[in-house]
């Protein structure tokens, strides 16, 4: 029994040493933006703030900045790009669950492929098809273009979840009379739920993590997605560190609010989809 | 009759699928082709928007990345493979082994397993920009950190030197792609039945024994994976260098998708960017293709 005990808490230990040194750079990042100037560049820089000051999330949150407004712009691209991909994935998924078709299968290989694309791959020619339509600068162009991401990872989830619902709940909704839609709109989809927020939640971080398409579609400052102000902001405002820490800490709280309440279903996505694009 | 049935659901299934194939059909597939063909011509700041003065040039652009003069092409696959092995060894090792630790029950477990999650869901500028920070020679903690360990003597300029950029990436992204390592071998660490371990023990078998010739063996399918899926993944990262390095300095830190990205949208070389782009494509399809057939037995397929 003591020596029981003893591993425990050994094994606690080390979970804590593993934690501090797995956290630290969220902490050091969360400590920059309540520092002055004057402490960040002091040698050696404490190792929390002495001086504690809340101005520069003050600035980044002031009418002037484009923080917010990047926020604003990178939640309608998301949302957008969530919208789309989620609308399309769920019968996809359901359509290749379900039924067995020739090319079935060369139709789930593809999907797979697709999420191993390079971005830089299809940028260009989406650049000269969103020029084409006229769509450059407008939200439309990242939405489109980030459902891509989310859509071939929805579909993959949604299919292993669609697989495990027992066959014999579509077959009783067909005796009962339901055709194959309403069977689908009215069985399937509530037992799906889970799945289907599993595939919207990482089409969403998807999505409001993109940079690639933001910085090439959208070179209007009022119409940038975070990422891309964020990254901008940088390159003007080199050495402001604390402001951009803070802005850092702006453009990630979506995610950390989505990983608070929804670390299940993200682990469950993780592991089932074992993808990030 | 029963054929005629037959036919009508799987005519079903396609259509419920057609959306999305749709879908990725116009935005991706097509702008692949789209992308070889351009690979092929002579598309740059010029020729844009003449289409009269575009033509096909054959493997000129090819060429050109390869063989000619300072050409930077055969840098960055090079820097590539660097970044990418150097990326996974140490994801994969400590990946591992954190989740030979969280497959383990003691108190808080659950939450520090949950808590080194985030840094893989954070958006990939974010995180760069905090160890880009990081990095500084002005204010960096982590020069700090080194030199009160007393492994630096004095600071270094982190990201203006080539070994040492090189360094600096990967450690950033080792931070951002352990969780992934962990959770898929977590997930095949919890399908092996405890009573292997047991007997293991009653044959007594040490634990580094039990590690190579029990665990390793059991969840190869899903070491597989991770290693095949981390190499697709780090190839192409292509944000965390943008905003850390930007390639630099010098090329020291050049992947080929920042090449790529350099040359169409900096220096307007569409069509040699384009063939950056497929030759990165050209690699990831054959490192994907071996994962596919290493899962194509499992249920997904």
């Amino acid at each position: 029994m003591k020596k029981e005990t003893k591993k425990k808490i050994g094994l606690v230990l080390v979970g804590a040493i593993v934690f501090v040194i797995f956290i630290f750079p969220l902490y050091w990042m969360l400590v920059t933006a309540l520092k002055t100037q004057l402490e960040i560049f002091k040698i050696p820089t404490p190792l929390w703030p002495h001086d504690l000051t809340f101005d520069a999330f003050k600035d980044q949150l002031s009418q002037s900045s484009d923080t917010l407004q990047g926020f604003k712009n990178s939640l309608i691209i998301a949302l957008g790009a969530t919208a789309i991909s989620t609308v399309l994935s769920i019968p996809a998924s359901y359509g290749l669950a379900r039924f067995k078709f020739s090319g079935r299968k060369v139709i789930i290989l593809l999907f797979l492929i697709t999420q191993m694309l390079p971005s830089t791959l299809v940028l260009t020619s989406l650049y000269i098809m969103f020029s084409k339509m006229g769509i450059l600068n407008s939200y439309l162009a990242p939405i489109l273009a980030d459902a891509t991401l989310g859509i071939p990872f929805s579909i993959i989830i949604l299919r292993t979840y669609f697989i495990s619902i027992p066959k014999e709940l579509d077959e009783a909704a067909k005796i009962d009379g339901c055709g194959h839609l309403t069977a689908f709109v009215r069985i399937m989809l509530p037992i799906a739920k889970p799945g289907v927020v599993v595939a919207a939640v990482f089409s969403f971080v998807y999505a409001w993590g993109d940079l690639i398409y933001g910085i090439t579609f959208i070179t209007d400052p009022t119409k940038r997605p975070i990422t891309s102000s964020i990254y901008n902001y940088v390159q003007q405002y080199q050495t402001l560190w604390n402001s951009t820490m803070a802005f850092g800490i702006i453009a990630i709280l979506p995610v950390v609010l989505i990983f608070i309440f929804m670390q299940k279903y993200i682990v469950s996505g993780l592991t089932n989809g074992a993808v990030k694009a | 009759m029963k054929r005629i049935i037959k036919n009508k659901t799987a005519s079903l299934g396609i259509l419920f699928s057609l959306p999305a194939l749709i879908y990725m059909m116009v935005f991706i597939g097509y702008p692949m082709i789209q992308n070889f063909i351009l690979s092929f011509k002579n598309v740059d700041v010029y020729t844009f928007s003449q289409a009269a003065n575009q033509k096909f040039v054959g493997f000129q652009n090819y060429l050109d990345l390869f063989k000619g003069a300072n050409s930077v092409l055969p840098i960055a696959i090079k820097n590539t493979i660097i970044f990418t092995v150097g990326s996974i060894f140490f994801q994969f090792v400590i990946g591992f082994g954190l989740a030979l630790l969280f497959n383990k029950k003691f108190p808080g477990c659950s939450f520090f397993r949950g808590v080194t999650m985030i840094s893989w869901l954070l958006p990939v500028t974010v995180a760069g920009l905090l160890f880009k920070f990081m990095f500084q020679l002005n204010g960096g903690i982590i020069n700090q950190l080194l030199m009160s360990i007393h492994v630096l003597k004095e600071p270094i300029e982190w990201l203006l030197n080539g070994k040492s950029a090189m360094a600096a990436i990967i450690t950033a992204n080792i931070w951002i792609g352990i969780p992934f390592n962990m959770m898929l071998i977590l997930t095949g660490l919890t399908t092996i039945p405890n009573d292997i371990y047991e007997s293991a023990g009653l044959d007594g078998a040490n634990k580094i024994q039990t590690l190579f010739m029990i665990t390793i063996p059991m969840i190869k399918p899903a070491i597989m994976s991770v290693l095949t899926l981390g190499f697709v993944y780090t190839f192409k990262v292509f944000d965390l260098v943008w905003v850390m390095t930007k390639g630099g300095p010098v090329n020291a830190t050049e992947l080929v998708s920042t090449y790529a990205y350099r040359l169409s949208f900096q220096e307007f070389q569409f069509s040699k960017g384009a063939a950056a782009a497929n030759v990165l494509f050209m690699i990831l399809l054959c490192v994907g293709f071996f994962y596919i057939k290493t899962i194509s037995d499992d249920e997904v397929m």
